[in-house]
């Protein structure tokens, strides 16, 4: 009888190749036992720091129940005043929303006055075009003008290119657009709370 | 073990990127900044030096009919330890990289390696291997990096230098954007092949000339 046709040969094999896969999953589960709390506090200092960025001078914020026609809208934090003890700082909510860009979703935070003007824009990840899209994420002049230019904008948004007044990025038609989406999405919540 | 003719093959005759023509997918996708060129290739080389080494340590454990799905578990387990690594300690790349560095599983340099190499050679032989062929893919990378950052965006060095904005060398209006684009990635690497072709046929011919 050929080697290759022996049980107890199969079972081998297929031994081995369990004995890999076992030592390569417990290798995997040691680096995820190292990294999981990392990767965490990596993901919620984003999370914070997109709001701080759209609720200036915001101290603590807590999450709050809404609801959402488009689809689009993932949580909304409001400004906690409780634990806030000076009187100047911005009242208002952030809604982090997940419009669909040029590569795929963009996860984004807007801050909303009470009154449903846009504070500000920050973008958590996306998956744009480096050059182009990626412009609106972009830790630069150009990134910054581009999101200061919804700061104050009330709904419907819509970029220059479409006759709205926020920006629109050369060559990422398509992220403005998506990026406006979003906002729109965020004003439309903040819009139901009432 | 000769150092020496391995880097020379790595770097130059064999190539994984321009003689080889392997790991094309992610040569075209992320060679837009020298930040992703340079993270991409070094992780690419940690990997396939962490992989050949394994493969080439349990070359006469594992049984020839299982060898692939074998090399596939390991070569998956180090990747998927990289991206972790890098999500926890450098964000900023694996937000940059995306879902390339998952998919550095499939990228053919890696398996072909095991296969073509790891697995006939000794340990350091494999490691050496590894570290040629990484660095080759490495400066593969980095000269599509320049070249599309250069003519598509009009900077040097984004993601690294100057804040991350990258050293602007053509004014802002200027820069043709479709090099960027996918368009502008197969144009650059179908120049960029046939150059170092050309070059690599010349040294050939050279001595053979030289050798009459």
């Amino acid at each position: 009888m050929k080697k290759e046709n022996n049980a107890m040969y199969i079972l081998r094999l297929a031994a081995t190749l369990l004995a890999i896969c076992a030592v390569v999953a417990l290798a995997l589960a040691g680096v995820n036992a190292i990294t999981k709390d990392r990767i965490a506090a990596v993901k919620a200092e984003k999370t914070q720091k997109a709001i701080s960025e759209v609720l200036p001078g915001c101290v603590a914020v807590k999450e709050v129940a809404f609801t959402d026609h488009t689809g689009l809208v993932k949580k909304v934090y409001q400004s906690d005043m409780s634990l806030s003890s000076n009187a100047d700082v911005a009242f208002g909510y952030a809604v982090e929303v997940v419009p669909a860009g040029f590569n795929g979703e963009i996860t984004m935070m807007v801050g909303v006055s009470p009154d449903g003007k846009v504070l500000g824009i920050s973008i958590i990840s996306h998956a744009e075009t480096a050059g182009l899209g990626a412009v609106a994420a972009a830790n630069s002049a150009k990134g910054q003008t581009f999101r200061d230019s919804f700061i104050g904008l009330t709904a419907p948004v819509a970029p220059s290119k479409d006759g709205g007044q926020a920006d629109t990025i050369t060559g990422a038609t398509i992220t403005s657009r998506a990026i406006c989406d979003g906002v729109n999405a965020a004003l439309a919540c903040i819009g139901n709370m009432g | 073990m000769d150092f020496k003719r391995q880097f020379r093959e790595g770097l130059l005759n064999k190539n994984p990127v321009l003689a080889q023509l392997l790991g094309m997918c992610s040569t075209l996708a992320i060679t837009t900044s020298l930040f992703n060129g340079l993270g991409m290739g070094i992780a690419v080389t940690v990997i396939l030096i962490c992989s050949n080494v394994l493969i080439s340590a349990l070359r006469k454990v594992i049984p020839n009919q299982i060898r692939i799905a074998a090399y596939i578990v390991i070569i998956a387990g180090f990747v998927t330890m990289v991206d972790l690594l890098l999500q926890a300690f450098i964000p900023a790349l694996a937000d940059s990289l995306g879902v390339f560095i998952p998919l550095i599983v499939v990228n053919c340099i890696i398996l072909g390696r095991a296969e073509a190499f790891a697995s006939k050679n000794t340990v350091a032989a494999s490691a050496v291997d590894g570290l040629c062929q990484g660095i080759g893919y490495t400066v593969a990378l980095v000269v599509m990096c320049v070249i599309r950052e250069l003519l598509g965006s009009g900077t040097f060095g984004g993601g690294l230098l100057n804040g991350g904005e990258g050293i602007r060398i053509i004014p802002e209006a200027y820069p043709a954007m479709q090099m960027v684009m996918p368009v502008g990635g197969f144009i650059t690497m179908g120049l960029v092949v046939a150059g170092f072709q050309w070059l690599l046929r010349r040294q050939a011919n050279q001595k053979k000339g030289a050798g009459k």
